[in-house]
């Protein structure tokens, strides 16, 4: 097991990519990048989403092959083809862990360790064998957890460590953490850390890709930064400003004369007053008038979609009241806030918005079949001019009104499924991440959509992870960090270097002003 | 090719979608069913045994109006030949220590399968129970219920100028198939023009995404059992009147498995989300077909059910492999 690296003496590299391109389907999603590694070297990879980080980790793994350039780990080139490359890459010690947890939870923690290629003798599965091995690994990390425990039983941290332990078992050479600490509270961040830090001494090295300025100065000894497909720079994370790492993120092309105009706010429709609800929500209070667009920014996990469930009634929160035109609708449900004029667009377009086999028409009267119909009857002919009249405000491109939703693009899909509560009349619309997975020109006819909606008078709450479009539709926004709103940035001044050095925070805050 | 607002009239152009191909297939497997008993089996094309026919389907027919709204919805309802069963001889008792007035004893009868409905329908809508282990209990309660009951002997009813009429037929048709008929019409329309039926679509699509919209998704899969109840108790009461006698023998005959194979020889997903009350009524005919001419046939009556298994399962392979065409053909489009 290698010490850490002394100075002067550089360990090998453990993993390089050179030379890397590659395209999806004609867009450019890595363009010629290097990306070299030595034995115990913690690197934080950072940048906006779709700047190429999943790309890059998708050629260390071997889930794709670049269309040119060379990956190398331990000085050997990735070569072989199609679910090949995966496992030789895991031969060669690539360990990926990701965040979307992939442990089978009605299984105990041993058979998950060894989920797929279980210790046999005679052919039955050895379960002292599993155990010790289990054990063994996870004492590596400083668990002592019994491997005979469901993985259903443990806490989110503890199901994180397991997998970091798994990712840890044979000889790795480089672990990948993706966003490890996303789901965890404060506390259970030092765990995750304690496991990086062993993996260092053994002279493992790990890719940490997080956006957690404090977290990556703790942890990382250097960091690359990527942008539209590019590493950008690779620097000491000691020496580096937050401002400076922004600036490098965001690039500095970006247009100022799409901004929102001030305008003046009417009464106040929405206050949310000390929302908590652990461990992501700690105390959450503001106000939403007529006729606004709130913004809120936050990075992964500090808790956007679920303040959005709780004013939605979806979720009860811990603690705090949620009044809406004054009334307090505190827990009285979805059904009563429907009722009341809100209407929410989920994160998960495809989970949780449309009925893809239905029509247009169907996904848009979705939100009021009273209006469409006498005695429980609908109307062909009232559900087609509803539909109509929403498909032409939402600039929605689409054969025929009847046309199956899920045949649309993911743009035109958001559209409707924005659109049907503005069928339904509502006054109060939460739009969680509305321009996930849609086109660039989509994206500009939604916020032109929202800005349009907000001069009727309706109050948008926007919830974004591309910190870039809160400046193009907000007039006002929050910045959401540790359970609180630390910031708030009003029309003109809000712009994406702020709003992500507010996220970030770190070191920030002595560096702001 | 794409223009920017979809025109406000409906929409005149019909596409041939799976829907549509599937019950054209349909069709086609009819004809071909009469084609080939009329060559092979004695007297398959007489009048009396296309009323025969009629009546053999809308015995199971009629549950399987419910059973496809269920179904489209996501859910499965395995309950329906115990249910009738039970109702059945319920029925018989009612007319028998009652003062005779057959109006009370159906509405009764209706009654007592509607609240039979609620049970797994709230089962599953409150407290999350699937609807197959729901309808599990019932199959299992109700049967045992009914031949307790009864003893497994037929209980006989007071005779009856209306029974009698409702188990014979009007202008030569069967009175049962003529209410399957009426009640086809009534769920056809049910289930592509109310609010209520397209709802069902949207839960079988998507339920989470039907709930955010603001359907509520709990009631109307209590609803849909409870449809499904007041339809095994039509079914019973007609069987009933048909056989004079409260009869639990249909308890263990089956009578679920043929309403769900016509369901999803129709067509309709048992994914949930897909499905047609017209594909259902072709899918019945199917079923009561096979059954038919295979009797004619002479076919060993152990190998009938064989014969009518391969032929099922052949019906729905060709339907996955026909939808599977028609996504591919789709994306290209």
């Amino acid at each position: 097991m290698a010490a850490p690296v002394p100075a002067g003496q550089p360990a090998p590299f453990v993993a390089s990519v050179t030379g890397a391109l590659k395209r999806y389907s004609g867009v450019l999603a890595l363009d010629r990048v290097d990306f070299a590694l030595r034995a115990g070297e913690v690197r934080a990879l950072l940048g906006k989403n779709g700047a190429g980080k999943s790309t890059l980790i998708r050629l260390l793994t071997g889930a794709e092959a670049p269309d040119e350039g060379v990956v190398e780990i331990a000085g050997a080139a990735l070569d072989q083809g199609g679910e090949n490359r995966t496992r030789q890459a895991a031969q060669l010690g690539v360990r990926p862990v990701y965040q979307e947890l992939s442990l089978v939870g009605d299984m105990s923690i041993q058979e998950n360790m060894f989920l797929g290629v279980w210790p046999r003798r005679f052919g039955v599965l050895d379960h002292r064998e599993m155990a010790r091995r289990t054990e063994e690994a996870l004492a590596n990390l400083g668990l002592h957890l019994n491997p005979e425990t469901k993985i259903g039983s443990l806490s989110t941290a503890e199901r994180q460590l397991v997998e970091i332990s798994r990712a840890m078992m044979g000889e790795p050479r480089l672990v990948i953490l993706d966003e490890p600490t996303s789901s965890l509270a404060a506390a259970q961040v030092e765990q995750v850390f304690a496991a990086v830090r062993r993996m260092r001494q053994r002279g493992v090295a790990v890719i940490y890709v997080s956006h957690r300025m404090k977290e990556i100065r703790e942890i990382a000894d250097t960091a690359t930064v990527m942008r539209d497909g590019r590493a950008v720079s690779t620097f000491d994370i000691g020496a580096a400003d937050t401002r400076e790492i922004v600036r490098m993120m965001l690039g500095h092309d970006e247009k100022k004369d799409e901004l929102v105009e001030p305008r003046e706010a009417g009464p106040t429709l929405l206050s949310v007053r000390d929302v908590a609800s652990a461990p992501k929500l700690d105390g959450v209070s503001f106000d939403l008038r007529q006729g606004e667009v709130l913004g809120i920014a936050g990075l992964l996990g500090s808790g956007r979609t679920e303040l959005l469930r709780i004013i939605a009634g979806l979720d009860r929160p811990d603690a705090g009241t949620i009044h809406f035109d004054g009334i307090d609708m505190t827990g009285q449900g979805w059904s009563a806030m429907l009722e009341r004029g809100l209407g929410m667009t989920p994160e998960n377009r495809k989970d949780d918005g449309i009925v893809p086999l239905l029509g247009i028409d169907e996904n848009t009267i979705i939100t009021n079949s009273k209006a469409v119909s006498s005695l429980g009857v609908l109307s062909a002919s009232r559900i087609a001019a509803a539909t109509a009249d929403i498909v032409r405000r939402m600039s929605v491109k689409a054969p025929e009104t009847t046309t199956p939703i899920g045949t649309l693009s993911g743009g035109n899909q958001q559209k409707i499924v924005i659109g049907r509560w503005v069928y339904a009349g509502s006054r109060l619309i939460l739009l969680d991440e509305p321009t996930r997975g849609v086109d660039v020109e989509a994206k500009s006819q939604i916020y032109a959509i929202i800005r349009s909606l907000a001069a009727e008078g309706k109050s948008i709450l926007f919830v974004s992870s591309e910190i870039e479009e809160l400046p193009k539709v907000c007039d006002r926004v929050l910045v959401l960090r540790d359970g609180r709103i630390v910031e708030t940035f009003t029309a003109p001044d809000i712009s994406a270097d702020t709003l992500m050095t507010a996220s970030l925070a770190g070191q920030s805050q002595q560096g702001a002003q | 090719m794409t223009h920017t607002s979809a025109s406000a009239s409906p929409p005149a152009k019909r596409r041939l979608d799976f829907q549509r191909m599937n019950e054209i297939g349909l069709l086609l497997v009819i004809a071909a069913l009469y084609i080939a008993f009329w060559y092979y089996a004695n007297n398959f094309l007489t009048f009396r045994n296309q009323v025969s026919i009629l009546r053999d389907a809308a015995a199971f027919g009629i549950a399987a109006w419910g059973a496809t709204l269920i179904i489209i919805s996501g859910e499965i309802d395995i309950s329906v030949g115990p249910m009738v069963a039970f109702l059945s001889v319920c029925f018989a008792f009612i007319l028998k220590s009652g003062d005779g007035s057959i109006v009370l004893a159906m509405i009764a009868t209706l009654a007592i399968g509607a609240a039979l409905g609620t049970i797994p329908g709230v089962l599953r809508a409150w407290f999350d129970v699937p609807s197959f282990i729901g309808t599990l209990g019932l199959w299992s309660a109700l049967g045992g219920m009914a031949l307790y009951m009864t003893d497994s002997v037929p209980v006989t009813i007071p005779p009856n100028e209306t029974l009698d009429a409702m188990g014979g037929e009007f202008l030569g048709i069967p009175f049962s198939a003529i209410v399957m008929f009426i009640l086809f019409a009534a769920f056809a329309f049910i289930s592509r023009k109310t609010a209520f039926g397209r709802s069902v679509f949207a839960i079988g699509g998507n339920a989470s995404a039907a709930h955010l919209a603001g359907i509520k998704v709990g009631n109307i899969r209590i609803a849909l059992f409870v449809i499904a109840g007041m339809l095994a108790a039509v079914t019973a009461i007609l069987l009933t009147a048909r056989n004079g006698v409260g009869d639990a023998s249909v308890a263990r005959s089956g009578l679920e498995f043929s309403v769900i194979s016509a369901v999803v020889v129709g067509g309709t997903a048992l994914t949930g989300g897909r499905g047609s009350i017209l594909g259902t009524l072709l899918g019945i005919f199917v079923i009561s077909l096979i059954g038919n001419g295979l009797v004619l046939m002479g076919i060993n009556s152990y190998l009938q059910p064989v014969v009518s298994g391969v032929i099922i399962v052949a019906a729905v392979l060709l339907n996955i492999m026909a939808s599977r065409y028609g996504a591919k053909r789709q994306l290209k489009g």
